[in-house]
């Protein structure tokens, strides 16, 4: 009786073991519609509401189902898109947006000019203390001339606030905009389930370029381990930022795209704390750091050097000049040493969040170099969540590697934060002529002058060394063969919409 | 009835327990959620007014009755990252982490009882020797480990299955099995070695027992001795094992999930820690805990069943 139980147990258990594995090996399934699956390597562990979301990894997502008045395209040049056009005064104090007719919303309501004047309010509200977006507090009003205009008004002129324009128009009747966004992009969302995917449909609405491919799938893969088995594996089809050696690892499905990651990657000094109030010891760890070293270790020579809180997308104001600023000289570097009160180098801790192996990577190249000039710099490794709050927020630390961002195409993206009295200087640099340079090239009006300006900032960072300036990160996007169109942005961002399948 | 009270005082008080310590946890350990969520955007200002919006300003006491008071009202509050309900969140992947622990249960119960069995009957044996030693091997190898060399072996060089490939249960229930299955078979490994040895050790000791040289003198053949009568006493220490291993395997799973990149309880736990989520941190502790009371609690109930001269004191 009992071994006839138990018999029967077994079988049932073998029974279920094969359905279970015939299962697994079911495979694709087809279907009509097109799908794109995408790693993300950490999830959007953020608000969805796109005036609210703070990571770069939410907002470049966001950016395929929310647009603004502007938004830029992959040149980085600022195209109207829910404007049809606008118009700057002369002073650079009004700006009129006429708006696209018959643009909708992915609830299928029409984009109307409350609507507009709603979210442009919105960012400037500053009942939470700051605005949410804190380049807003230099709004005076918006108002509705008719119910296709609207005028934006500033306190102060500023020719360049057009950039800001690209914040996301939302609807004023969705109550729930942190969990349920609703835009105007070439994606709607669908469903997202934490720590597993976000789910993106094409929005057919779209008073654009529709996008290709029907669903975008974006797969949460935590374990970096995990990138190159699941692209080998096929469970996903792209990933945004893979490094160098996963590149090698790849196989022949797998089309490696290169491009810039735009970051400003440097180690940044608190030029609060000694040694590094003195320019010299911060000029003489520039001249020991080789940029060109790191970049042939970390990624074969790929990279661009930067000299100054610059990348080259900016285009015009970007200065290549200030990269030759200092041409490694150890003796020189050793020199200033002495002159500092070093004569026999010294010890600082190399503060680094732990989530980003490519700072990582440099961070103990540098360590390394800096040995040269007995400099020891102690790596230390923490949590992103603790390098946010003791490092950037309270401004509690020696040296960091880490790599900014811009987060619109405008030079104070980069360069604002350095002002003596900037909330979000968390270097503590400070310096008079910094600050006189910097609020010139904001009152002037005229652009050849606003640049010249904001070149003599850049010039101001380089030559007082006011971090060791490295590189900006070369990026690179592995596409599988069946898809093609990715585009490279100058700014932090995906565009799903271009992406398309390749016809076999 | 008395035991029911007893036993659902001690619950009670265990989760108390548990949830206040996770609550002192969070005030002690560096990092705030304000900060967390703001990121580089944080200013003072408004850290400040996110503190105020979130109540963390409020004294621990009063934050943690608060929680209470919300919690009993089945209200576990907002994630601070995601803005959805926890509830909600939680309930969406209670199932994979159940559905992982089942499996890997249904596995070591199907697979070590009869090797143990066949072990004890064919002792010393060409195929107890080898079972023997390489139960000490497997033993030895933690889930993580083994789940490292089952993707490598299984998924990539067999191809039986996609590492990374998880596919949700709300898609599709066979793949999402068929999937389960590997990382259900790495937490499963050392514990069905560890249950085969237990149940082959005290099937032999049983075996030496006065009752059964009686039932051979009665004229039953072995495996009518074997199966009818030291079994049912053999199983006994086998099903401690067993209620110890499973509520093991809740908590433990959480180490295989990030393994096979299965977005169970464990994987939630984590992110949520990083971000000082303590809402959705809380929730799962709370659930883990409660999930392992209540399996203890269930092989309170399987005694009685094996062994009915257990009474429940």
């Amino acid at each position: 009786m009992r071994a006839k139980a138990l018999k029967k147990i077994l079988l049932a258990s073998v029974c279920t073991a094969l359905t279970i594995a015939l299962g697994a090996c079911a495979g694709d399934k087809a279907s009509d519609t097109s799908q794109i699956t995408i790693g993300i390597p950490q999830d959007i562990e953020d608000s969805l509401d796109p005036h609210k979301a703070v990571a770069a990894g939410t907002e470049e997502i966001l950016f395929n189902m929310f647009e603004g008045l502007v938004k830029p395209d992959s040149d980085g040049n600022l195209v109207d898109a829910l404007a049809e056009s606008h118009t700057m005064s002369e002073d650079g104090k009004v700006y009129t947006f006429s708006l696209r007719s018959g643009v909708k919303f992915h609830d299928g309501s029409l984009v109307t000019a409350e609507d507009v004047k709603y979210s442009l309010d919105r960012c400037a509200d500053t009942s939470n203390g700051d605005p949410l977006v804190p380049a807003f507090s230099a709004v005076e009003s918006v108002e509705i001339l008719d119910e296709n205009t609207v005028q934006l008004t500033l306190k102060e002129p500023d020719k360049e606030f057009l950039a800001y324009m690209d914040v996301a128009i939302i609807p004023a009747s969705n109550k729930k905009p942190e969990t349920n966004p609703i835009g105007t992009g070439p994606y709607k969302f669908v469903s997202r389930s934490p720590q597993e995917n976000f789910i993106m449909e094409r929005f057919e609405d779209y008073w654009g370029a529709p996008a290709h491919i029907d669903r975008v799938e974006l797969k949460i893969i935590a374990n970096a381990d995990a990138i190159v088995t699941s692209l080998n594996g096929g469970s996903i089809d792209m990933f945004a930022r893979v490094s160098q050696s996963m590149t090698q690892q790849l196989s022949g499905d797998f089309e490696v795209l290169e491009g810039t990651m735009n970051l400003v990657q440097a180690m940044y000094l608190n030029n609060l704390v000694p040694p590094f109030n003195d320019v010299r010891v911060r000029q003489a760890l520039c001249y020991a750091v080789d940029p060109q070293e790191i970049m042939d270790i970390i990624s074969d020579g790929k990279g661009t050097q930067l000299g100054s809180s610059m990348f080259p997308a900016f285009g015009k104001y970007y200065m290549e000049e200030l990269n030759d600023l200092y041409e490694t000289d150890l003796d020189k570097a050793k020199e200033l040493l002495a002159q500092a009160g070093y004569p026999n180098g010294f010890s600082f801790t190399l503060t680094v969040p732990s989530n980003y192996q490519q700072h990582i990577d440099t961070a103990q190249v540098v360590a390394e170099q800096l040995k040269r000039i007995n400099v020891e710099a102690k790596i230390n490794l923490i949590e992103w969540e603790s390098w946010v709050s003791d490092v950037y927020a309270g401004r509690n630390f020696e040296a960091t590697v880490v790599g900014l961002d811009a987060s619109s195409l405008t030079a104070p993206a980069l360069l604002d934060r350095f002002n003596s009295m900037a909330g979000k200087n968390f270097i503590n640099f400070s310096s008079d002529a910094y600050d006189e340079a910097y609020a010139k090239a904001q009152a002037a009006t005229d652009d050849a002058e606003k640049t010249q300006y904001y070149k003599e900032c850049e010039r101001i960072l380089a030559e007082e060394a006011a971090n060791v300036y490295i590189q900006d990160l070369p990026c690179f996007v592995a596409l599988n063969k069946k898809y093609a169109g990715y585009e490279f942005y100058p700014l932090y961002v995906q565009d799903f919409s271009k992406l398309y399948l390749v016809e076999e | 009835m008395k035991y029911f009270a007893k036993k659902l005082a001690g619950l009670i008080a265990t989760l108390l327990v548990v949830s206040f310590l996770v609550f002192l946890a969070f005030a002690v350990i560096p990092g705030d959620p304000a900060t967390a969520m703001l990121g580089t955007e944080a200013t003072p200002a408004r850290v400040e007014a996110l503190r105020e919006e979130l109540g963390l300003n409020a004294p621990l006491i009063e934050r943690y009755a608060k929680w209470i008071a919300d919690f009993v009202r089945g209200d576990m509050g907002t994630s601070y990252s995601y803005h959805m309900a926890v509830t909600e969140m939680i309930a969406d992947k209670i199932p994979v982490t159940l559905a992982l622990t089942a499996i890997s249960f249904f596995l070591i119960v199907v697979i070590s009882i009869p090797l143990g069995i066949t072990c004890a009957r064919y002792m010393d044996g060409a195929l107890d020797h080898i079972i023997v030693v390489a139960n000490q091997v497997i033993m030895a190898v933690p889930p993580f480990f083994s789940g490292i060399l089952i993707t490598l072996v299984f998924g990539l060089v067999l191809h039986l299955f996609t590492p990374g490939g998880y596919v949700s249960y709300r898609t599709d229930w066979a793949r999402f099995l068929g999937y389960m299955f590997f990382p259900a078979l790495a937490i499963a490994l050392p514990k069905i070695a560890m249950s085969t040895k237990l149940l082959r050790t005290s099937v032999l000791s049983e075996m030496k027992a006065d009752y059964v040289r009686t039932a051979y003198s009665r004229g039953n053949g072995t495996r009518a001795v074997l199966y009818r009568h030291v079994l049912k006493n053999a199983l006994i220490p086998v099903v401690t094992f067993l209620g110890m291993a499973l509520s093991d395997m809740v908590a433990g799973s959480i180490i295989v999930e990030q393994v096979f990149n299965v977005p169970g309880l464990g994987r939630i736990l984590l992110t949520s820690i990083s971000n000082r989520d303590y809402p959705v941190v809380q929730a799962i502790i709370v659930c883990i805990a409660f999930l392992v009371i209540l399996i203890n609690f269930l092989v309170d109930l399987l005694y009685k069943l094996v062994d009915p001269r257990i009474t429940m004191e």
